[in-house]
């Protein structure tokens, strides 16, 4: 729990543009995808979940980095309660355009929410109004996305059916929650890296993606629900030795420093 | 689109008066964080918003139960506010339980001299180095008034959202047990769940870190935080009003 403290800016790594259009357009293309092609690729779904769970992890690896007072998991429970909202929004009015609705009207929201914050709250983050604009994006980018792999596509009256009236929307809350909140808070520290809380963030998209797959058995039969959870389990054993290996990089040495020096020696 | 919003107006002004409660909810409720689990600070050793959100929920579910039976406001919103009321009772008293037998504490507030209910000193008892440890009475009678408004905040929005429901031609589960009764159930808990974690969230950041309740020092930052959850609130039910009322067309 980072409370109190006020720390600085993240740094290091890729800027936050090429991952944020790795968010954005890595998102909505594995949406349209998962809806356009046959039920049996769902999976794209899950792969545009996985985009935007890396976004919404930098976002807000960069605005915890200032230590928000709360704990990290305040603002990834706030991601995905904005993205909720959003994303049934959107695909409610949107039709085809469903989910660029959804991530203009979260943009919205998290530009109110970001602004009440620093200017009637006074949190005094520069960034807030932007990292909140893309945390609510990136929430309604992975329930989209999650929704896509389990019902098969993103009309409303689909995802109400197969999503959300039998409460797998609950399971998609939490899943996609840890996602984004996860990776930062269980990296933060003096050695956090951007590669390896992003490496984390892609294995518990993953992780979200199988557990999806699973859920999606019920709708779309056993074999799109096994090759989704197939994809999911082939992504997640990269990521996992990856971030395994990153783990192994950014491990201090044990160094053997002696006994402590006799009274005799400082003399 | 306008025309849903036109319609409900009367909900969504409920919606965002639940959302300023459990705004304001929050500011009543002992959180100590991490320092009170290792007890020292006062509070529940957990985060704003998980309890906040616990609180909430629990409202959200009894007043669910109450609607199987009755359609009153009044009788739903009560079964709301006891829910919550007695579900962060139970957390704070075992909790209580845990700091005076289990670690060995007094209940005790470094932030005030006297217990402004019981009128006990509380600075003789609070351990070196600790910011008080426990949960006073104070602590605890404020938390309950806490729950209370959580769930109070919640039943409402919950209420409201199945009336847009209901408005927009679907059914209330009860009355059928057709399909769309359990989407509507489903679509307002959802929608419900999300205001309340935008509005669990804001004033967490507004206390940043502990609070202990009503005596609070920083209780007096609560304006601040409910000015911020009502605009947001109004944002958020026009999302979900017209959200639900597109519901009836499908």
């Amino acid at each position: 729990m980072s409370a109190g403290g006020a720390g600085g800016e993240a740094k290091g790594g890729y800027p936050p543009q090429t991952i944020m259009a790795l968010g954005i357009v890595g998102g909505l293309v594995g949406i349209y995808l998962g809806n356009f092609a046959p039920p049996a690729y769902s999976f794209f779904g899950g792969l545009g979940a996985i985009c935007a769970t890396v976004w919404g992890a930098d976002a807000v690896r960069r605005v915890a980095s200032y230590g928000l007072g709360t704990g990290v998991p305040s603002i990834g429970m706030l991601a995905l309660g904005m993205g909720i909202l959003a994303a049934l929004f959107g695909l409610s009015i949107g039709g085809p355009a469903g989910p660029i609705v959804a991530v203009v009207v979260a943009a919205i929201i998290g530009g109110v929410i970001g602004a009440l914050a620093n200017k009637v709250i006074g949190m005094g983050i520069p960034i807030m109004e932007k990292a909140m604009v893309e945390i609510s994006c990136a929430g309604t980018l992975v329930i989209l996305g999650l929704s896509v792999v389990i019902a098969g596509s993103f009309d409303y009256a689909s995802v109400v059916q197969y999503v959300v009236a039998n409460g797998y929307i609950a399971l998609i809350f939490i899943i996609g929650g840890m996602g984004i909140l996860h990776p930062f808070n269980a990296s933060l520290g003096p050695d956090e890296t951007q590669d390896r809380t992003l490496m984390l963030a892609v294995e518990k998209g993953a992780i979200a993606l199988i557990i999806a797959g699973f859920a999606s058995s019920l709708h779309e039969g056993l074999m799109a629900a096994g090759l989704n959870m197939l994809i999911g389990i082939v992504i997640w054993y990269v990521a996992f030795s990856k971030h395994y290996a990153l783990i192994k990089r950014d491990a201090y040495a044990v160094v053997g420093s002696g006994m402590l020096p006799s009274s005799e020696e400082l003399q | 689109m306008i025309d849903a919003i036109l319609g409900n107006i009367i909900w969504m002004a409920l919606i965002t008066i639940g959302g300023v409660l459990i705004s304001w909810s929050v500011h009543f409720v002992p959180v100590g964080g991490a320092p009170a689990a290792m007890a020292q600070a006062t509070g529940i050793g957990t985060g704003t918003v998980q309890l906040a959100a616990g609180a909430g929920l629990t409202g959200l579910v009894s007043a669910g139960f109450m609607m199987n039976v009755t359609d009153s406001l009044p009788l739903i919103l009560a079964s709301g506010a006891v829910g919550a009321m007695i579900m962060i009772s139970v957390t704070m008293i075992v909790g209580t339980w845990v700091y005076v037998y289990g670690v060995g504490v007094v209940p005790s507030s470094a932030k005030v001299k006297v217990d402004p209910i019981t009128k006990y000193r509380q600075d003789l008892y609070v351990s070196q180095g600790t910011e008080g440890h426990g949960l006073p009475t104070v602590s605890f009678v404020s938390g309950v008034i806490g729950g209370g408004l959580g769930g109070l905040g919640g039943s409402l929005v919950y209420y409201s959202l199945i009336e847009v429901g209901m408005n927009a031609g679907l059914e209330a589960v009860g009355v059928t047990n057709s399909v769309t009764g359990h989407e509507l159930v489903a679509v307002a808990a959802i929608f419900a769940i999300g205001i309340f974690f935008v509005n669990a969230v804001i004033p967490s950041y507004n206390i940043g870190g502990t609070i202990e309740g009503f005596h609070d020092p920083k209780f007096k930052k609560w304006p601040k935080a409910v000015v911020s959850s009502l605009v947001a609130t109004i944002l958020c039910a026009i999302v979900a009003v017209v959200a639900i009322a597109q519901l009836g067309g499908i």
